[in-house]
């Protein structure tokens, strides 16, 4: 069991299906070789999980991690962890985010929850401080995410809730799990794997303590790193705006995603402005625990709102006011709010429910289904209605929706008739809001990322936002032993959105790092975006957190980042994972970008594909991990089992 | 003249960046009921209210106190808890009004903001500005100053015109 410091030294084990409750102690092995957060599910899922299980069947777990930083001083580490076999893609799942319930769940004594089995009926789990209860959740089963946080918070309101609303109960492949009524874990379909266990809550009270090792130079560094977040220009800005600044900065390279990812440049960006959106709304801030960063907008409707008068909410964030604005061809935040609001309650996935809806729309405009097929909807875009009517026609699989609900991918292979190629997604997982053309890296970033098309694990911003600076700190590598006009030419290159020169190091390296920090848990911003934080940050913080001197080294910190990296892809090639699904959809390597400042840009994914698995140590042909590789990463486990499926390259 | 520590709860952003400082620097932990200030969250409109002691100046903490073992630092007017004196009866914790007063049960003490003898870290800490440690003129006249830039908002929601 793990003595020292940053953690507490516990995991709670729930069985739905018995109803056993158990404490395990934390394994010194994990600390040291996957850290926590995110490496937990890693760990665990990877050593639990029969491959090709149903991601809806009582054999899929649940893992929720916290990391050796929650609850504590250092900047946004409020973030955790929930992994499980994803219903959206048939690989890896994981999704995390910020909030309170993390902390509280490590004040009320444990670093992670597994959860097996399915119950009978739905229920929920109460958790106060060393007593666990399953209980009935008759009385919350058909309501939303604010109800039932509300309703959980009834007798102690510091309680902190985890839950799902009608999206997972009813296993749309993308459904979310909120907390704060507003945190989503949105990617990956996690709240469906809640739905298929008839798991509809937790609630967690917690009013231990958190220790760390060295406490005195522990809180020098962290008050000194919440001083860097507050003086940081981009970070204020952040504060004051939110993350939808990326608006103006995405259309400024021709990459704010629109119309279903068919252009990057949206005729109503100036409308969907974070400053248009903070003075129409009165915006304001609000953070999650521990964080000076404070990306969270609070927005305020007013009396005569169209689609929902009075209403306080949190976000949307870029990435909704994507989803349902540009990529839908709606200019108007009024029902983008209300869109994204409604997201929230439902417990569904913006990002995924976005681009099932502009597929959609985009397939009607080519005259590929009618509206006979879309339950009488006029699906052209700009229809706001129509976008309104698919959420709720989604959320409750009506009609149409129970179509949308399953994800592109099977709802085009459904459709079939050439829909296909408007199937936004990777591995099944629907595009986010970049454009592989406009800004390389992520065309790179969407094709391998274990949980789809996803740009969280591996965002490198040095070239989408131009930061120089940071790039030859964070890629230090590259200049190495190279005069100083080669590196001149280098740095030009990795900053150019438009060229794939050095982007597959970038995002091998970015990988590595934000595996680390999923492991802490500290958000991704403030480390990409804006750069402030990075593995050294972590290095040093490290040990004073835990006492292991050895995660003070940048170089083990790496390679504890790569393991888990490759961990995930063994986990995704035992179920069946090649080369071939580490792909784009055609838009972004065939069709030119249409227009805009990147007009004619494709991505070259082959290149930087086999420069990548170059650096990775995996075969270019089939994507298979070679046999050294996981030797260097001392996993002896997945070397025999991968052995033994054939499924390695010597 | 001692400084006052002054709230501004509509531009807490509900970090609990302050708990997180106060219950480190007095008791080298992180823990919520070790800290002197906390921040309430209603999560339903989006509000954060940090709670702290007023350094009242008839306190009601020290009024029932049954043992005097509450008393006004001079430097720094606040009131602070000799532990040595404190038997432990929660009478403060029942009487404060605002519930500034915390019963840590792992301590078995009473805790509650001493401003830090006078250089408090919540507001070192605070990104917002939602605290602030000033002389007691100085603050009272920035707030009001403040609430008259409100005031075109406020006349608006008192003449019932809809913004
Ligand atoms: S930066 Fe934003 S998402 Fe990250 S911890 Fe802070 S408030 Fe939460
Ligand atoms: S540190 Fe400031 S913004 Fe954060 S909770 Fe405390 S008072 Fe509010």
């Amino acid at each position: 069991m793990f003595k020292g410091k940053g953690y507490t030294g516990r995991i709670l084990r729930i069985n739905l299906s018995t109803g056993k409750i158990s404490k395990e102690p934390l394994p010194d092995f994990v600390v040291r070789n996957y850290i926590g957060g995110n490496g937990f599910s890693v760990y665990y899922l990877y050593k639990e999980l029969e491959p090709g299980i149903d991601p809806l069947g009582s054999k899929n777990k649940i893992v929720i991690g916290t990391g050796p930083l929650t609850g504590t001083l250092w900047p946004s580490s409020g973030r955790f962890s929930i992994g499980a076999k994803s219903p959206l893609t048939g690989f890896w799942g994981e999704a995390n985010s910020g909030g309170f319930f993390g902390p509280e769940l490590k004040y009320a004594g444990y670093d992670a929850i597994i959860i097996e089995g399915r119950a009978k009926k739905p229920v929920y789990i109460e958790i106060f401080n060393g007593e666990v209860a399953i209980k009935d959740a008759k009385h919350l089963w058909g309501r939303n995410t604010k109800e039932v946080t509300l309703e959980l918070q009834k007798e102690d309101k510091e309680t902190q809730v985890l839950c799902i609303g009608q999206g997972g109960e009813n296993l749309v492949a993308y459904a979310s799990i909120m907390s704060n009524l507003h945190r989503a874990f949105g990617r990956s379909g996690q709240g469906a794997v809640w739905g298929s266990k008839n798991l509809k809550a937790i609630a967690v009270r917690g009013t231990g303590r958190v220790d760390v090792a060295n406490f005195d130079k522990f809180i020098e560094l962290s008050k000194e790193a919440h001083r860097k977040v507050q003086e940081d220009e981009a970070a204020r800005q952040m504060f004051t705006y939110g993350t939808n600044l990326l608006v103006s900065a995405k259309q400024a390279i021709g990459e704010f995603v629109t119309r279903n990812h068919s252009t990057g440049v949206f005729e109503g960006a100036e409308k969907l402005a974070a400053e248009v959106l903070k003075e129409k709304f009165n915006g304001r801030p609000r953070a999650c625990f521990g964080c000076s960063n404070a990306c969270k907008e609070v927005y305020t409707t007013s009396h005569a709102n169209p689609w929902a008068p009075d209403m306080v909410t949190e976000g949307p964030e870029y990435e909704g006011t994507m989803a349902f604005g540009s990529n839908c061809g709606i200019d108007d935040y009024d029902m983008i709010l209300y869109v994204s609001d409604l997201c929230n309650k439902y417990g569904i996935d913006q990002i995924s429910l976005g681009i099932a809806i502009s597929f959609l729309m985009e397939c009607y405009e080519k005259g590929l289904i009618t509206k006979k097929d879309c339950d009488g909807l006029e699906l052209r875009w700009g229809n706001k209605e129509a976008v309104v009517a698919l959420t709720h026609k989604t959320a409750k699989r009506e009609g149409i929706g129970d179509l949308l609900a399953e994800g592109v991918k099977r709802a085009s292979e459904k459709l079939g008739r050439g829909t296909e190629r408007y199937a936004m997604h990777v591995k099944g997982q629907e595009v986010s809001g970049q454009d592989g053309r406009t800004h390389r890296s992520v065309a790179l970033t969407h094709a391998v990322g274990a949980r789809g098309a996803d740009h969280l694990r591996s965002l490198v911003t040095v070239d989408q936002l131009g930061y120089k600076a940071a790039a030859r700190k964070r890629y230090k590598d590259l200049f190495k032993g190279k005069s100083k006009k080669e590196q001149e030419v280098i740095l030009n290159e990795l900053c150019n959105p438009y060229l794939e020169n050095y982007k597959a190091y970038a995002v091998k390296v970015t990988e590595d790092i934000f595996a680390i920090r999923d492991a802490l848990v500290v958000c991704w911003y403030t480390c990409g975006w804006p750069p402030i934080f990075w593995i050294e940050d972590f290095a040093r913080i490290m040990p004073l957190a835990t006492g292991e001197e050895a995660l003070g080294d940048v170089q083990e910190l790496l390679k504890i980042g790569e393991r888990q990296v490759n961990v995930k892809r063994a986990f995704n090639i035992r179920e069946g994972l090649t080369r071939e699904d580490d792909t784009l959809p055609k838009r972004f390597t065939e069709e030119p970008m249409p227009e805009g400042p990147g007009k004619g840009q494709v991505a070259n994914l082959k290149v930087m594909l086999d420069e990548y698995y170059r650096l990775r140590g995996w075969d270019l042909e089939t994507g298979m991990i070679k046999r050294k590789t996981l030797k260097r990463l001392n996993l002896p486990e997945i070397e025999k089992e991968l052995d033994k499926l054939k499924k390695m390259i010597d | 003249m001692p400084k006052i520590l002054i709230v501004d709860a509509s531009k807490c952003v509900g970090c609990r960046d302050c708990e997180l400082v106060c219950s480190a620097k007095h008791y080298q932990t992180f823990k919520s009921s070790l800290s002197g200030i906390a921040t309430i969250k209603f999560d339903e409109i989006s509000r954060d209210v940090p709670m702290v002691c007023q350094q009242c100046e008839k306190p009601a903490c020290q009024a029932v106190c049954p043992v005097n073992a509450i008393s006004r630092d001079e430097e720094t007017a606040a009131l602070v808890i000799n532990y040595d004196l404190c038997i432990g009866c929660k009478a403060c914790v029942s009487a404060c009004p605002f519930g500034a007063i915390h019963f840590d049960d792992e301590e078995k003490r009473p805790i509650k903001c001493d401003l830090c003898d006078g250089d408090p870290e919540c507001v070192k800490i605070c990104p917002s500005e939602a605290l602030k440690y000033e002389e007691a003129d100085k603050a009272t006249m920035a707030k009001r100053r403040e609430s008259i830039e409100h005031l075109p908002e406020l006349l608006k929601l008192i003449t019932g015109e809809k913004g």
